[in-house]
């Protein structure tokens, strides 16, 4: 019933490990605000308390508790991640496809655009249109750190469909008399499925990351909490001089769980997919 | 006394779904001075029995029976530390399918030399330096690629120099396993008449060509030894195997090879019908039954011993020794 | 006349900025009759699959002129006229399992087919089976399968099988007994004589194989570094080759009956 494909990757261990740590850290912040319903922004609490029986986590300089704002950061954390390499794949897929599937001029000059975007200090083209805008919701966090992250992406497309293209498979579509656009869709997005799927793994953990890092110079949200908003204001209110280690350590940790997990997940896929893809 | 002997040799593959009994009871003798061919189709455990015969066995593969005796030295009951120390590079070499990506592209060809003569011997860099010259001179192979990469050599020329720094010992016995495989008809020529150069050269003594084609075997072996599923069928002189094939099966990849001669466009070329068996559980009786014309009742039982029916032919059929 | 091909030249030009140019393919030109099996044998490199891709339309020539039963073919470009020549030319590859794409069944190799000859719902399903029926394999074994599920044998035969539908004019086929067993060789190839048996097929047998060439075609051409430098019956070539090269080919095939002079 499993279908093989699930039982030959779990073969794998890093899989195992990698996986148990993501999911773990999922559930957390799903089901952590209804098993932990406190309020992370309620800032009446004693101020910069060590963790203890009521407070798993302590609490930050406003009296915040911090175990409730880890819960919610993760969330928050996630689903930029998440919809940020949804937008950079979107765009690095349909780049690359139409690129190695055109060529000439068509690739040349898409190419010549990636190679620009690439190029770029992303960090600066971000803090250029966040700095800019007034109030910065999470969706338009992700747009930000999407339309700057999908280069290397449309690289990699281009050279799986450059590869595809001449296999004998998709002569034989072509002789049949398939349409370009049902020769992409049938031949050649099924056969890079595997690598689509790497490659988000890969975006989303740059994502989270490239998040942190906005927000730890003061340009991520606006409103609402994100692992790398408690690491910038721990870092603000000096936390880690003052030794309120449990103030920074946590989110960090986390946050370098998430990215590792799922870094390892990615090369995980990889091993089963390449000896597969050699015909090995 | 011969130089290579196998005695009723079985290795096995494990798997998850059982033993592929890739090699399942062979018997082998290999004189000195002489080619061996070592012919079948894809999975017909050839190569298999190739790494046997010099004990390169590590799981999944495993050695279930058998001895293997290599100039009078059971190998087959050494472990790993004294094969490479004793046997691997002295006694026998091979020259693997893939040697044409056997050379690290960061080394020179003489940076390989060294390493095979340095790990068997205690010599000075001069001293590799002029084995090496004085070997390649030997082969008729240019000096100058001694000091080439090896993507800077054609694939011919990589195959010979492969082939000459796994020679660079004297082993008696060499090994290959489809060294032409890859290689246009003229280069393949070129690397087949350095491999019989070796033996006039007394470099090495004896050779086992593994291959599936049989008009290379014809050109260079004395004898061809045809393997079906994991069993030999039939082991003769290369004329009896051409002129006058024994086993069913050998009479039919006989009748199978294409050659532009007026004799094969006369017969004609036949195919058997249906697929080798699956080695993971093979059929009873004789491996070939199932798709030979000439089957009879035992053959469906029994499996047939490879017999020696005079004139140093060795067959395994029942209709060629009933009863044996 | 079935394929006229004139002076048909493929030149790729490689690197940026110091442009170089291969001429992989160098004024090639030859006639195919209706019912003609010919070989165009040669190593690797030697412009001979270059040729087939162009003939059939994968690969657009750099200049010459290809015509089938009297039709530009260089010229076709629209879908629907693209899909009348495929119908009538058609190629076979050599590797049984890159034909496929992995992650369909392979009854999508023969569904294709639809796609040039039509055919009502209802006969589609008889259509394929007859088909697979007439290069030997039964329906229900092969139908329904993944690529990795059958051998290469039959991987072959289903590609031959979707010939037997489109029951093509011409059809190239690039070594396409080389990846399989010796021991089903003969079935395969006698699928192409049946084909021509039946329907006058003719068949471009792109191959290394000077056996082969000799054994199956009524006419023999050798290519070289991009040009035909033999052209003649198998006989001819054999006995009374002109060029150097085939000398040199017919010395370092090795043989069965006959021992290389110098071993």
């Amino acid at each position: 019933m499993i279908p093989q494909i699930v039982k030959d990757l779990f073969k794998i261990k890093k899989l195992d490990v990698s996986l148990a740590v993501f999911i773990g850290m999922i559930v957390m912040s799903v089901f952590g605000s209804v098993l932990y319903p406190v309020d992370p922004l309620y800032m009446a609490n004693p101020p910069e308390s060590p963790p203890s029986k009521v407070f798993p986590l302590g609490t930050d300089s406003w009296g915040r508790d911090l175990l409730a704002l880890l819960i919610n950061g993760i969330k928050s954390s996630l689903s930029i991640g998440v919809t940020a390499a949804l937008i950079a794949l979107a765009i690095g897929v349909l780049i690359g496809v139409i690129s190695g599937f055109k060529g000439g001029l068509t690739d040349s000059s898409l190419m010549l655009v990636t190679d620009v975007v690439l190029v770029l200090p992303s960090i600066l083209i971000m803090m250029l249109i966040a700095a800019y805008l007034k109030e910065r919701n999470p969706f338009f966090v992700s747009v930000i750190i999407g339309i700057t992250s999908w280069p290397w992406v449309a690289r990699a497309v281009r050279s799986q469909m450059l590869s595809l293209k001449t296999r004998e498979f998709v002569y034989m579509s072509r002789m049949a008399g398939l349409s370009d656009m049902r020769i992409i869709i049938e031949d050649l997005l099924p056969n890079m499925m595997s690598y689509t799927f790497m490659a988000f793994v890969l975006l989303m953990s740059g994502a989270m990351i490239a998040e942190a890092g906005l927000s730890m110079i003061g340009l991520g949200v606006t409103k609402g909490v994100s692992l790398g908003i408690i690491l910038y204001w721990a870092q603000l209110l000096e936390a880690v001089r003052r030794g309120i280690w449990w103030w920074f350590v946590p989110p960090g940790a986390v946050l370098v769980a998430l990215a590792a997990s799922l870094l390892l997940m990615s090369t995980a896929l990889d091993e089963y997919f390449s000896p597969r893809l050699k015909g090995g | 006394m011969a130089l290579l002997e196998a005695e009723d040799v079985k290795a096995y593959y494990s798997t998850v779904q059982g033993y592929i009994r890739a090699v399942d009871g062979v018997d082998l003798s290999l004189q000195k001075g002489l080619t061996l061919g070592l012919a079948g189709e894809s999975g017909c455990g050839k190569t298999t029995l190739m790494n046997t015969l010099m004990m390169n066995v590590k799981p999944p593969l495993h050695l279930m029976n058998g001895a293997i005796l290599l100039d009078g030295k059971v190998i087959s009951k050494m472990d790993r530390t004294t094969l490479k120390k004793n046997v691997w590079g002295v006694l026998v070499s091979t020259v693997p399918q893939s040697a044409l990506n056997a050379l690290m592209p960061t080394k020179r060809i003489l940076d390989f030399v060294e390493d095979v003569i340095t790990h068997h011997m205690n010599v000075s860099e001069s001293e590799v330096l002029s084995m090496a010259k004085k070997r390649f001179e030997e082969l008729n192979l240019p000096v100058e690629a001694l000091y080439m990469y090896p993507h800077e050599l054609s694939g011919g020329m990589k195959q010979r120099a492969v082939i000459s720094i796994s020679t660079l010992l004297n082993p008696k016995l060499l090994i290959v396993d489809e060294p032409t495989s890859a290689l246009d008809v003229s280069t393949q020529k070129q690397v087949l008449k350095m491999l019989m150069d070796l033996r006039k050269a007394a470099i090495i003594e004896s050779m086992v060509f593994v291959t599936h084609d049989i008009a290379v075997l014809r050109q260079i072996a004395e004898r061809i030894t045809i393997m079906y599923a994991g069993r030999v069928v039939e082991l003769s002189s290369s004329e009896d195997i051409l002129y006058s094939p024994k086993h069913p099966y050998t009479y039919n990849l006989i009748n199978a090879v294409v050659t532009p001669e007026p004799e094969v466009r006369k017969r004609g070329l036949t195919s058997i019908p249906g697929e080798p068996p699956n080695l993971l559980d093979p059929p009873k009786g004789c491996r070939f039954h199932p798709r030979c014309t000439r089957a009879i009742g035992v053959c469906r039982s029994v499996e047939p011993p490879l017999v020696e029916t005079g004139g140093g032919r060795l067959v395994a059929c029942h209709l060629v020794s009933p009863g044996a | 006349m079935v394929l006229d091909v004139k002076d048909l030249k493929k030149v790729f030009t490689v690197g940026l900025l110091k442009r170089r140019e291969i001429v992989a393919v160098n004024d090639v030109s030859f006639e195919v009759k209706t019912g003609e099996f010919l070989s165009l044998v040669g190593e690797s490199g030697s412009g001979k699959t270059t040729t087939a891709k162009m003939v059939l339309k994968l690969l657009p020539p750099t200049s010459g002129s290809i015509m089938f039963e009297g039709k530009d073919v260089v010229g076709l470009k629209r879908l629907e006229e693209l899909r009348w020549y495929w119908k009538q030319v058609h190629g076979i590859f050599q590797d049984p399992y890159a034909s496929y794409s992995p992650l369909h069944k392979i009854d999508r190799i023969l569904n294709q087919a639809f796609t040039l000859i039509g055919g009502s719902s209802s006969d589609r399903e008889s259509m394929v089976k007859e088909a697979l029926r007439e290069v030997g394999l039964r329906p229900e074994d092969v139908l329904g399968k993944y690529p990795h599920e059958l051998s290469g044998g039959q991987r072959q035969r289903i590609m031959v099988a979707r010939c037997y539908m489109l029951r093509p004019k011409l059809i190239l086929a690039d070594e396409p007994i080389s990846m399989i067993d010796a021991s089903t060789r003969a079935s395969v190839l006698q699928l192409f004589s049946r084909l021509r048996e039946e329907y006058k097929t003719s068949v471009i047998f792109i191959t290394h194989d000077l056996g082969l060439a000799y054994y199956v075609s009524d006419g023999i051409m050798i290519m070289y570094k991009g040009s035909i430098v033999e052209k003649g019956s198998p006989d001819e070539v054999m006995e009374h080759p002109q060029s150097s090269y085939t000398k040199r080919l017919r010395e370092d095939v090795p043989l069965l009956y006959r021992k290389w002079a110098e071993f």
